[in-house]
């Protein structure tokens, strides 16, 4: 046996069937023998930065499936590792399970600076949730179980194999024994505690009672741990409304309604509102990140808080909480449901107060949506989103890019299939969208997959047209075009006094593109046009692009301004009223 | 500023040290001192980090995001009421034998060598705050080179 053999068994031990990758010197080995042994299904990318985020759509949308799968992304040494690196450092954001396999030069040359050699364990460590370099082949296997389960126990997260050249053509000693059912990594310092601890969900329960005021918080947590149902059940029966953060939508049904939608920056006017004045939030799996809360010193002054968290080092970063759970978010639910204690409080005013904020927009927002264009005749994001939620039902699955219309996405499309959306949050990367609806879309081939993106953010993966022109993949891609950095732009238009530097894009015939790669492509201009294209998308067996030209001066509101707190949302269109500027405008969007 | 003590026990593996310091740069101190040893037990290190924070939350930060590595067993800040941090100096002076008597007895030092009638090689051990003493004492003019280990502390 060989290294680059074990290496490959045990990623078949731990059920692993496709591997997203690009060959190259360090790992051509691993790769011959991959091919040799014809068990897994290999995609290739057309750069490793689309390998990276197909890996990510792997695990995140199998994540509630029966058959949980961790993605697997393959590349060689030098360029093709860091080309890496900005999909791993996305995962560890957003806690995504994934292993990256690199190869490394061979030993006898590691810091020489050989051909092709970086220090990957030295780039990755602190993008990533662990880091190995195995050095002799009888380390492999054990290698590859232990990075397995650290990526996939207790908070997710990425984690790099570099594997020399050298390891992967060695050969173990005839006695070489490894027994895969019975390993478990010895790891004193892992620190994994699901159960949650007695005392402090007695203490919450009383918080929960006693409120007038609560909102409960669906973050990420309750998807990774397949807790929407739990949630939604725990919420109804004590009547609290539900805010989500960016990656708790699609937990609980988008229209339920207990539901505020999404809080923050881009959050609804509902949510917002209703945590500057709540005396309790109950939140679930989540960071209370900038995105979320704003100016810290102003967030939700006059609420206990209650969190639950799998990750201890999250618990106080951002927030002080009252009561603190350090627990798996599932078990958690699943004790509190089973509390005698709990009672359904009707709440007769706090529900009043909602449905007047719920009003604050609404009806502006139902009328900018059935218009469907903007001032200059051009269509609105809003109402593309919209009427594809209208004909796919909300079940389908959902994968924005980042920017305005990834927001859209977020606030307007009807989500009625849990784990249905996946987006690049913490990172907020660009070009995040294609390769991941690939992933996505091997994940779970039945259901349909919407890839969404910018103008700006469809060109910087572009070139995964091939690789869905290649596996003959069945990917919708919508570009919602504004000919501009749309989400910068708004940013400029609200407090750079609409200079727009850097902003404006040139793009190319985005059909000659498809052409080029043999996808069907529709443009459409006209609000008349939006469902039938998106019809005639929906019909048609195979990948296809629909090209929007979207109004660029539309905005996404409310919007709370980067370092303001939640009294500074702006909610109404620049020019309509002049909006509020903030001091802080030095942050990236 | 508060001087903290943060002790950790970890994992002796290479890349370890690495994680931590890579940490403390993300949160952006300077370390102040950082000590390493091996501990009771095989394969345990035992690190030691003093640095500057009046903030008792962003300690707590600190500590749990190095507990979360899985290389770190366990970590905690010492304080000084209830811990012993120490320090040893080696000293390279030129200065009279008659005027170093004067500090016998006051301040725990040994000589390790006179190299000639007036310069010599002290070790000088307690706390910080005893050898910034001693030196002011003995008169930093004196004082030709200067290695100190940084501080190791040890829970009473
Ligand atoms: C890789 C990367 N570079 C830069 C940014 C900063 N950024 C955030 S949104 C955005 C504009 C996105 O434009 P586009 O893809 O056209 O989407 P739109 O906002 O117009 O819908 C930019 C430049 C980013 N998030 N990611
Ligand atoms: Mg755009």
């Amino acid at each position: 046996m060989t290294g680059k053999k074990l290496l490959l068994r045990a990623l078949k031990e731990k059920g692993v069937r496709y591997i997203f990758g690009y060959t190259g010197g360090a790992i051509m080995p691993v790769f011959d023998e991959m091919d040799k042994l014809g068990d897994f299904h290999f995609v290739m990318a057309r750069h490793e930065q689309g390998a990276a985020f197909m890996s990510q759509g792997i695990s995140r949308a199998s994540l509630s499936s029966a058959e949980k799968q961790i993605g697997v992304c393959m590349t060689t040494s030098g360029p093709g590792a860091m080309n890496l690196a900005t999909g791993i450092a996305d995962a560890y954001m957003d806690s995504v399970p994934m292993l990256a396999v690199t190869g490394q030069v061979a030993t006898g040359v590691i810091a020489t600076d050989a051909f092709q050699e970086s220090d990957v364990v030295g780039v990755m460590m602190p993008i990533c949730k662990q880091t190995y370099m195995p050095l002799d082949a009888a380390d492999v296997e054990q290698t590859v179980h232990e990075a397995i389960y650290v990526a996939t126990t207790g908070r997710g997260g990425p984690v790099v194999i570099d594997v020399p050249k050298d390891v992967q053509n060695q050969l173990v000693a005839d006695e070489y024994q490894f027994d895969a059912k019975s390993f478990r990594p010895t790891l004193p310092g892992f620190y994994y505690h699901p159960t949650p601890a007695r005392e402090p969900l007695q203490q919450a329960m009383e918080l929960i009672n006693r409120s007038e005021r609560p909102v409960m918080f669906c973050g990420h947590g309750v998807i990774n741990s397949n807790a929407g149902e739990l949630l939604r059940k725990f919420a109804e029966k004590v009547n609290i409304p539900i805010a989500f953060t960016l990656h708790g939508i699609s937990a609980v049904p988008a229209d339920h309604p207990l539901s505020l939608g999404m809080m923050g920056m881009h959050g609804t006017v509902e949510a917002n509102r209703a945590i500057m004045e709540a005396d309790l939030l109950i939140s679930f799996g989540m960071r209370f990140a900038d995105r979320v809360t704003g100016k810290l010193n102003e967030y939700a002054q006059n609420a206990d808080v209650i969190h639950v968290e799998i990750d201890p080092s999250e618990i106080d970063k951002n927030v002080r909480t009252s009561v603190a759970i350090n627990a798996d978010v599932y078990r958690t639910l699943h004790v509190l449901l089973g509390d005698p204690m709990l009672t359904y409080k009707p709440r007769r005013r706090w529900w009043e107060k909602i449905e007047s904020f719920r009003q604050v927009m609404a009806e502006d927002l139902r009328q900018e949506i059935e218009l469907a264009v903007g001032d200059g005749g051009k269509l609105l994001m809003k109402s593309i989103i919209d009427k594809l939620s209208e004909l796919t039902g909300g079940k389908d699955l959902i994968v924005p890019d980042v920017g305005q219309h990834q927001m859209m996405a977020a606030r307007f499309y009807n989500y009625q299939t849990q784990n249905s959306w996946f987006a690049s949050g913490g990172a907020g990367t660009m070009g995040a969208s294609l390769p991941m609806a690939i992933g996505v879309k091997f994940a779970r081939p039945a259901e349909r997959v919407w890839s969404i993106s910018g103008d700006g953010g469809f060109q910087m993966n572009a070139q995964e047209l091939g690789t869905i022109m290649e596996q003959k993949l069945d990917v919708k891609i919508l570009i919602l075009n504004n000919g501009y950095l749309g989400m910068v732009r708004q940013w400029q238009t609200l407090f750079f006094d609409g200079r727009y530097a850097g902003t404006p894009m040139q793009s190319p015939d985005f059909g000659l593109l498809a052409q080029a790669y043999g996808i069907p492509y529709r443009k459409v201009e006209t609000p008349e046009d939006i469902a039938p294209a998106l019809q005639q998308a929906i019909d048609h067996q195979g990948a296809m692009v629909l090209e929007f030209i979207c109004d660029p001066s539309e905005v996404i509101l409310p919007m709370v301004p980067s370092g303001g707190g939640f009294e500074d949302m702006i909610v109404k269109r620049p020019g309509s009223e002049q909006p509020e500027t903030s001091d802080s405008n030095g942050e990236e969007s | 500023m508060k001087r903290r003590a943060i002790l950790a026990f970890m994992l002796d593996r290479p890349g370890v040290l690495n994680k931590v310091s890579m940490l403390i740069r993300k949160k952006m101190y300077n370390v102040d001192t950082l000590t390493v040893c091996s501990s009771r037990i095989e394969g345990i290190s035992r690190m030691t980090i003093t640095l500057q924070e009046d903030d008792e939350a962003k300690v707590d930060q600190i500590i749990k995001q190095l507990e979360k590595f899985t290389e770190v067993v366990s970590a905690k800040e010492l304080d000084t009421d209830h811990s012993y941090w120490r320090e040893v100096a080696i000293v390279k002076l030129e200065v009279d034998a008659t005027h170093l008597e004067e500090f016998h007895g006051r301040y725990n030092f040994e000589v390790l060598d006179q190299k000639s009638e007036d310069i010599h090689i002290l070790q000088v051990a307690g706390s910080t705050r005893r050898i910034d003493a001693f030196l002011d004492e003995v008169g930093q003019e004196h004082i030709i080179e200067i290695a100190r280990t940084g501080v190791t502390a040890l829970e009473k």
